[in-house]
């Protein structure tokens, strides 16, 4: 009896194998190819070109990490929220994919008194979703009481510059800084500064306001449907004021938090487009012709970021910029490349990432892979190989005698492998690191508050301008409690005065050299290491197209199935 | 049972609801890591820092605002989420319901298999079907939930598309309600199962224990001398005493069922308790957190209760006083 009963077993799972094979392959074409044709990975633009141009209709279904809360990008810059909700609003000025400023809510602008005026001219066709006029006054109020209050970033770089913002009549909004101010086109986008209704939040708490849950915005789509941590539904907003935009019907955001389960999701079928994918997963959708890809300088935490090494110059250790540079030529950024980035993204060659053409530097001395070197150099900095592997200290400023030379490495828990790499490399020439991975925000209060570390990781997003996200890692009023700013502690008096001079330039050539002289003092210094410069990757399936990487991604795509 | 034993019971709760609740407080203000550095992200000056912390009142010291936490609790006002500026109760209640459904779900299928499972491999004890038995539901016991979770979405949803991949619902769910209901049926199957499975193992292991024991006992063998059948002998006399263990684990498994919800809601993307309590994790939500904690540890203490006094019922040796 109990042989039979092993027999019959036996025989199901015979028959399960079977079916697992039959399925498995027809399941394997998730999208049948309609004929699109794909091209792959060239440069920021849309991937995908269709023989037929757009097709009217249709739902995009789109996988996101994380419930965003609620829907109003304006006092919040949480990814979460603003992945959600970007579709719904407008800013005044919007960014092409050459990171450009093109016209958004506002249709003209002018500069004047060399950067310190900024006159803009709004659009009069644009309404709210509810059928009130959009003018100025939604501007003025957006900015007052919004945006300079409650988005950490706008607040922090707007907010610190401006001296007014007013409303002379209905199309025309000013503003006025108390120093010329260079970046602002840059920051007026959906993600810096989204524009809310006056008539919505006049008179409210904008953090509790029911319209955060019932947005009313300008955008492509407008609000259906919040299911908090299930789904957001948009819908087309037919009176869009960019004629003949959205293609698309509907936009349903599905919070699906898991990577692997949003991969699964994406092969099933059961949604179209994903904000990225695990590396290993990467090139197996890279070669596979159902899906398209977005290749971008935008990142979840930001545009045009680089890993960058910070060595806490409050340690001892750290203070001769020959141990830097010592412990920079042992590290391989080629291997960083491969081994954790899948070569997907570039070996940092600046302190300023490439994706900020006019302030990148050319032709830098940025130490080369050189362990031999980095072992000479730090032999002659007075840390002696112990003949096991291992240095320690003989006659270092600061250092007593004898000293290891140890120190830790602070790092996000997904930044893992960059650790396992750094540790290995500088293991080589005798430094012994210790891993410390830390959660966002023990990370946040250990380095930047406690500043009890030795040295760290972390991904400096350089946004579109040196003034967004590059000035704040290396100016010395930055050293203070606050995150992802001067991680470092440092100080030079020169490098403060050159990025004050580039904020204050508004030719463009000008401040190209102003950058271009900063970054050679700081390779010189080396008081961070710039590893590689990472990028992010949408995926799509390839019956759907027309996606810019971020912000308004899906106000021009089209699905044809 | 009577009355007063359980108001007795009841008034017992409170202070085991307020420990863990004080616990949590405490380990909270002691973990690392300030909801205002989460919140402003890789952003955000002094002014900011200093507004926000103003608005929550976190400067105030620790009894302060545990004082202000407590007093508010008790007139049902958990606080306002530091992330999303609404009532922490209405974000938790939003997703009640789901985790009710899926670890109510879990509950269900795991006693009614386990008992299954569980008298089979009695009946059959030291046989290959007990043997089986043991080995697959210890196995199940013994995997990690969320390798489970993600092999069964790749076999089941992926490969044999027999279910969908994430959610409560459809992208385009059906017009009639009871097509809904069955789309919600549909998506409820996989998670449910996964979740359940982990909890067979204790359900059969106990029921097999017991009725082996009560298969040997001496009225069980008078049942058997007056010619009933075995079925009736296993099913009406001898499975009913057995199952006193298996229901008093009920309540102890409510505790593991929430823990193993919040895997299963982040593997499948069920919209429940679980993942919330992730996300307040990391961005350091005090009032979510303290919320879930006040609601969880209240479940599993009531649970526990109801546990008691409906052993009561099943077993008629047992009376309260």
């Amino acid at each position: 009896m109990s042989r039979s009963l092993f027999i019959r077993l036996a025989a199901l799972l015979l028959v399960l194998a079977a079916c697992t094979g039959e399925t498995g392959a027809t399941s394997t074409t998730v999208t049948p190819d309609d004929g699109t044709t794909t091209t792959r990975g060239e440069g920021d633009t849309t991937t995908t070109q269709d023989a037929g141009g757009p097709v009217e209709g249709g739902t995009l279904v789109v996988a996101i990490s994380s419930d965003p809360g609620h829907l109003n990008p304006a006092i919040t810059t949480s990814g979460g929220t603003h992945t959600a909700s970007e579709l719904l609003y407008n800013g005044l000025v919007e960014l092409s994919d050459e990171g450009e400023p093109v016209p958004g809510l506002a249709e003209d602008w002018e500069i004047t008194e060399e950067g310190r005026v900024y006159t803009f001219t709004l659009r009069d066709d644009v309404v709210w979703h509810d059928g009130t006029p959009f003018t100025a006054d939604d501007v003025v109020f957006s900015f007052n009481e919004v945006l300079l209050q409650y988005h950490s970033r706008t607040s922090a770089s707007v907010g610190n510059a401006v001296e007014s913002i007013e409303a002379p009549d209905d199309t025309t909004v000013v503003f006025t800084f108390t120093e010329p101010y260079a970046p602002l086109l840059q920051q007026l986008s959906v993600t810096e500064a989204p524009i809310v209704a006056n008539h919505v939040y006049e008179g409210s708490d904008p953090n509790e306001n029911p319209a955060n849950l019932e947005p009313i915005g300008t955008g492509p789509f407008r609000f259906v449907s919040y299911e908090p941590d299930s789904e957001i539904r948009l819908e087309k907003n037919p009176d869009y004021f960019k004629d003949g935009l959205p293609y698309l019907d509907e936009v349903v955001m599905r919070v699906i938090p898991e990577a692997g389960s949003q991969v699964i999701a994406l092969e099933a079928g059961d949604v179209d487009w994903l904000w990225g994918v695990p590396g290993p997963d990467l090139e197996r959708f890279q070669a596979d012709d159902n899906y398209g890809l977005l290749r971008t300088g935008v990142n979840p935490g930001g545009q045009n970021c680089i890993m960058t090494v910070s060595f806490n110059l409050d340690q001892p250790m750290f203070q001769n910029r020959d141990v830097r540079e010592a412990l920079t030529h042992a590290l391989d950024r080629q291997a960083f490349l491969e081994r954790v980035l899948f070569n997907q993204g570039r070996v940092a060659e600046a302190p300023i990432h490439s994706g900020i053409g006019f302030a990148h530097g050319e032709n830098l001395d940025m130490p080369a892979y050189d362990p031999d070197l980095a072992a000479q150099m730090l032999e002659d900095a007075g840390w002696v190989d112990q003949g096991d592997g291992t240095r320690a200290a003989q006659g270092v400023d600061g250092v007593a005698d004898g000293t290891p030379l140890a120190f830790n490495f602070l790092h996000f828990p997904t930044f893992t492998a960059y650790g396992e790499l750094f540790r290995s490399q500088l293991g080589e020439v005798g430094a012994d690191v210790t891993l410390q991975p830390l959660e966002p925000p023990v990370f946040v209060e250990t380095v930047f508050i406690n500043r009890d570390f030795d040295t760290n990781i972390i991904s400096f997003c350089n946004g579109t301008d040196p003034e967004i996200g590059v000035k704040r890692m290396y100016i010395t009023s930055n050293i203070q409690p606050i995150p992802f700013s001067n991680s470092s502690a440092y100080s030079n008096e020169n490098v403060d005065a050159l990025f004050e001079q580039g904020a204050q330039t508004v030719d463009t050539e000008a401040r190209s050299a102003i950058y271009q002289e900063l970054q050679e003092i700081l390779v010189e210094e080396l008081p961070y290491f710039w590893i590689v410069e990472t990028e992010g990757f949408r995926i799509h399936t390839a019956a759907c197209t027309g996606f810019s990487a971020s912000g308004h991604f899906a106000e021009a795509a089209w699905c044809d199935r | 049972m009577n009355a007063g034993y359980v108001a007795r019971r009841l008034l017992q709760l409170l202070p085991s609801i307020a420990g863990i609740v004080l616990v949590a407080f405490l380990l909270l203000q002691m973990a690392p890591g300030d909801p205002i550095l989460a919140l402003a992200g890789e952003s955000g000056d002094a002014e900011y820092y200093a507004f926000m912390r103003e608005k929550f009142g976190l400067d105030d010291s620790m009894p302060e605002q545990l004082a202000r936490f407590a007093s508010n609790a008790i007139r049902g006002d958990l606080g306002v989420s530091y992330t999303q500026g609404r009532p922490a109760l209405t974000i938790i209640g939003e997703r009640l319901g789901a985790t009710l459904l899926l670890a109510g779900s879990a509950l269900v299928i795991s006693t009614i298999v386990g008992v299954l499972a569980g008298v089979i491999a009695a009946r059959y004890a030291g046989g290959v079907r007990d043997a089986a038995i043991t080995t697959v539901t210890l196995s199940l016991y013994a995997a990690p939930v969320f390798w489970i979770g993600q092999l069964a979405l790749l076999f089941f949803a992926l490969r044999l598309g027999w279910f969908p991949t994430n959610g409560m619902t459809s992208p385009s769910p059906p017009d009639t309600a009871f097509g809904q209901f069955l789309d919600l049926l549909h998506h409820l199957a996989l998670p449910a199962l996964v979740l359940a499975s982990q909890q067979v193992a204790s359900v059969s292991r106990l029921t097999r224990i017991g009725l082996v024991e009560e298969l040997s006992t001496d009225h069980v063998r008078t049942a058997r001398a007056k010619g009933l059948r075995e079925s009736t002998v296993v099913w009406r006399h001898a499975l009913r005493r057995a199952l006193g263990p298996v229901f008093t684990v009920i309540g102890a498994r409510i505790g593991y069922l929430f823990s193993g919800a919040v895997v299963v809601e982040i593997v499948f993307g069920w919209p429940g308790i679980g993942r919330l309590m992730l996300s307040a994790v990391q961005t350091r939500d005090g009032p979510i957190l303290l919320g879930i904690f006040l609601l969880v540890s209240t479940a599993v203490v009531v649970a526990n209760l109801i546990t008691d006094l409906a052993y009561g019922t099943v077993d008629p040796r047992i009376r309260y006083r």
